[in-house]
């Protein structure tokens, strides 16, 4: 029985990739629409989450994001260092620099000064070279999505550029997120970038700290805020407040919403409308079901099975849309580091169960109605 | 829905698989490229509370080694050219021990001076008492001619005269041989103020000088010490401890010390003493113009014989004791 619904439903192929090409088309723009969404603004996280090793940071009590830091005096450190529970403490330092290239161009840059003798707060991994080069004199890294802006088409490696007028080197290519900007950014010792970073009183941007019990950390970064006086902030909350920034400041949630909200409009349209007219068409078939005794009961489950087929292909076609868009820009810079959140093919799923659930429902209406008599009309 | 490869349709079979396999896939894809979020330990060592202090009330500060007689910046009491240097960096120099000299000719040239001086007034001395002994028996004969009839008055007052005047010109020659020894004895001296000694035991740290330099004793703007020497048999390490953490520091106990890099490293070192002056936090950024409004009390610890770990100038991390910690 359940068969005929299918057959019934793909009778019409015009009808059935109709409705198949709304679901999918839905399902595409909330999937990829929302993975961009969430990608864009966890780029405000991004800078939280290149320093791997740290559990909490510290920061001067006005400061909000890894960006938007200012400076505390350099006996924070050991303010830090003294709260029981605090494993290590090292400084880290972030700064906008203006940076003049081979060939006499202005870039702003990120310098990030990472503590000299462990070298804490580099991304995880290198594209090219290793952290050691750091120990060279004037050394610096630079990130893999800045190389693609500041030196397109060639090696970065062993080019000179002048900070602040010191001489620096790239000897190195980083594996990192890039922050939201995209600024190109110049990774070295803290003890350099105090000279790549035009002079101010207090220079201390963060300290990282590592926790004796990591999954303590929240509780840590409270007792760092009672004895220190300082603000605390575990690595989630951080990157949460990076995100937050990013929402409170630009127009994206509301661009992005309006975007998927469409997509579930667009969806609920086709689909309503192409689900109902199939549902009329056939009510002569459905007339003739019941009046040789199919139950209610029954026709609601064929209409089911009907709107979980359209509901399958269509969200598989959907979702296998957005994973080769993602795939096929991966390669671009400026979608470096993208992915689909597990989360997000849910919600869509969710969203596609609503739509037919909706259309559905508006659509059977008529058919438990109808009359097996109707079928002789 | 057995499959019938006559009445395989496409709408019906090969999609839904396609849609099946596609979210498969979809599945694989998405698990794969969730991001990696994972805390990883640091790579290098980064300084660590000791274990003893890892959950107790402690102070961290950060701190320069240095010798524990502090640096001693030798300095020339005379400026010149600097004709011998006897020292190198690393040298053992026990006390006195000759550093280097500086041009002497023009001062020995004085004392060559004085010394004819001291030949000359010595010759006039001798030149004085004879003619005071000439003069002086010239008198006794006058004296002693009983008739004074035979000796005029005027002859006896001349040779009165001649021989006190035959005194003074003696006791002027000595004053002359005392002013000429006086000038030796000043050259002298200026030949040994040229000479610098070590004025203490210790080891020479830096020599900043060379041989034909032209030391100046006007210390224009920016000029490095001629040599820098301390004891560094044991040395001391001075940790800075911010202002607003003082209070806390339980002072007399030891501190856990690390030195930048070698941070596995820790070696327990004494307390000697706490700076009374709490001054401004110097933070070695090597700019001209520091400015600070953080200051720190210097505490003073005398660290154990290590062998080459810790040497003068390093920076090191230091924790400490808190006030009501269980040590």
């Amino acid at each position: 029985m359940l068969w005929i619904a299918i057959r019934m439903l793909t009778g019409d192929a015009q009808k059935f990739y109709g409705l198949v090409f709304g679901i999918a088309f839905s399902t595409l723009l909330i999937t990829q629409q929302l993975t961009i969404f969430v990608n864009l603004i966890e780029r405000g996280a991004s800078g939280v989450y290149n320093v791997s090793s740290a559990d909490v940071w510290v920061m001067d009590p006005v400061s909000r994001t890894t960006d938007v830091a200012y400076a505390m005096p350099s006996t924070a450190l050991d303010k830090v260092r003294s709260v029981p529970g605090v494993e290590w403490a090292v400084p880290h330092l972030r700064a906008q620099a203006s940076v003049r290239t081979k060939d006499g161009d202005l870039e702003g840059v990120a310098v990030i000064g990472v503590d000299d003798a462990t070298l804490i707060g580099l991304p995880k991994s290198m594209v090219e070279g290793s952290i050691e080069v750091l120990s060279q004199p004037d050394s610096v890294i630079i990130d893999d999505v800045g190389t693609t802006r500041m030196f397109p088409g060639q090696s970065p490696i062993g080019e000179r550029l002048e900070l602040n007028d010191q001489r620096a080197v790239i000897r190195g290519i980083a594996d990192a997120i890039p922050s939201f900007t995209s600024t190109v950014v110049l990774y070295t010792k803290y003890s350099q970038a105090l000279n790549f970073v035009p002079g101010t009183r207090n220079r201390l941007s963060f300290v990282l700290v590592g926790a004796e019990d990591p999954l303590q950390a929240k509780a840590l970064s409270e007792r760092i805020e009672d004895e220190t006086g300082l603000k605390a902030q575990t690595r989630d909350e951080f990157a949460q407040d990076g995100i937050d920034f990013i929402i409170e400041n630009t127009g994206i949630p509301l661009n992005f919403g309006i975007t998927v909200a469409l997509g579930f409009i667009v969806g609920v349209a086709i689909v309503g409308l192409t689900f109902s007219l199939f549902i009329r068409d056939n009510i002569k078939q459905f007339g003739a079901l019941k009046a040789i005794g199919v139950t209610n009961a029954k026709i609601r489950r064929m209409v089911a099975v009907q709107a979980g087929l359209v509901g399958l292909v269509g969200y598989g076609l959907g979702v296998v849309g957005t994973v080769f868009f993602i795939w096929g820009f991966s390669s671009n810079p400026t979608f470096k580091g993208f992915y689909i959140p597990w989360q997000i093919p849910l919600i869509s799923l969710v969203a596609v169960f609503l739509i037919l659930a909706l259309t559905g429902w508006l659509a059977l209406r008529n058919v438990l109605k109808t009359e097996p008599a109707s079928v002789f009309r | 829905m057995a499959l019938d490869l006559k009445n395989l349709s496409f709408s019906r079979q090969i999609l839904p698989l396609i849609a099946i396999v596609g979210l498969l896939a979809a599945v694989a894809f998405i698990l794969a490229g969730l991001p990696d979020r994972e805390l990883s330990e640091p790579g290098r060592e980064p300084p660590r509370a000791p274990e003893q202090l890892a959950a107790e009330a402690r102070v961290a500060g950060s701190g320069v080694v240095e010798p524990s007689s502090e640096t001693i910046q030798i300095g020339s009491a005379l400026s010149g050219l600097i004709t011998g240097l006897y020292v190198q960096p690393g040298d053992r120099v026990g006390e006195g021990d000759l550093l280097f000299t500086v041009d002497d000719r023009a001062v020995r040239a004085q004392l060559r001076e004085a010394d004819a001086a001291i030949a000359e007034a010595r010759a006039a001395i001798v030149e004085a008492e004879s003619s005071r002994n000439t003069a002086a028996s010239q008198l006794a004969l006058y004296r002693n001619v009983e008739d004074p009839a035979a000796v005029s008055r005027a002859e006896v007052i001349r040779a009165e005269g001649e021989a006190t005047a035959a005194g003074e010109r003696l006791r002027l020659a000595r004053a002359r041989l005392d002013a000429a020894q006086a000038r030796a004895g000043s050259a002298r001296t200026e030949i040994a103020r040229l000479k610098v000694r070590a004025p203490i035991a210790g080891e020479i740290l830096a020599v900043n000088i060379r041989k034909g330099e032209y030391v100046s004793t006007m210390g224009g703007g920016g000029a490095q010490p001629f040599i820098e020497m301390g004891q560094t048999s044991p040395l001391h390490v001075r940790i800075d401890i911010d202002e607003e953490q003082a209070p806390r520091l339980a002072l007399g106990a030891p501190a856990t010390v690390s030195p930048r890099g070698a941070s596995d490293k820790q070696v327990e070192a004494l307390f000697v003493r706490a700076e009374p002056l709490v001054v401004p936090k110097r933070s070695l950024t090597n700019s001209a113009a520091e400015r600070v409004d953080v200051r720190v009390l210097q505490v003073i610890y005398q660290l154990p014989e290590t062998n080459g770990l810790f040497r003068v100038g390093q920076q090191v991390d230091a924790y400490i004791a808190a006030e009501g910690a269980d040590q």
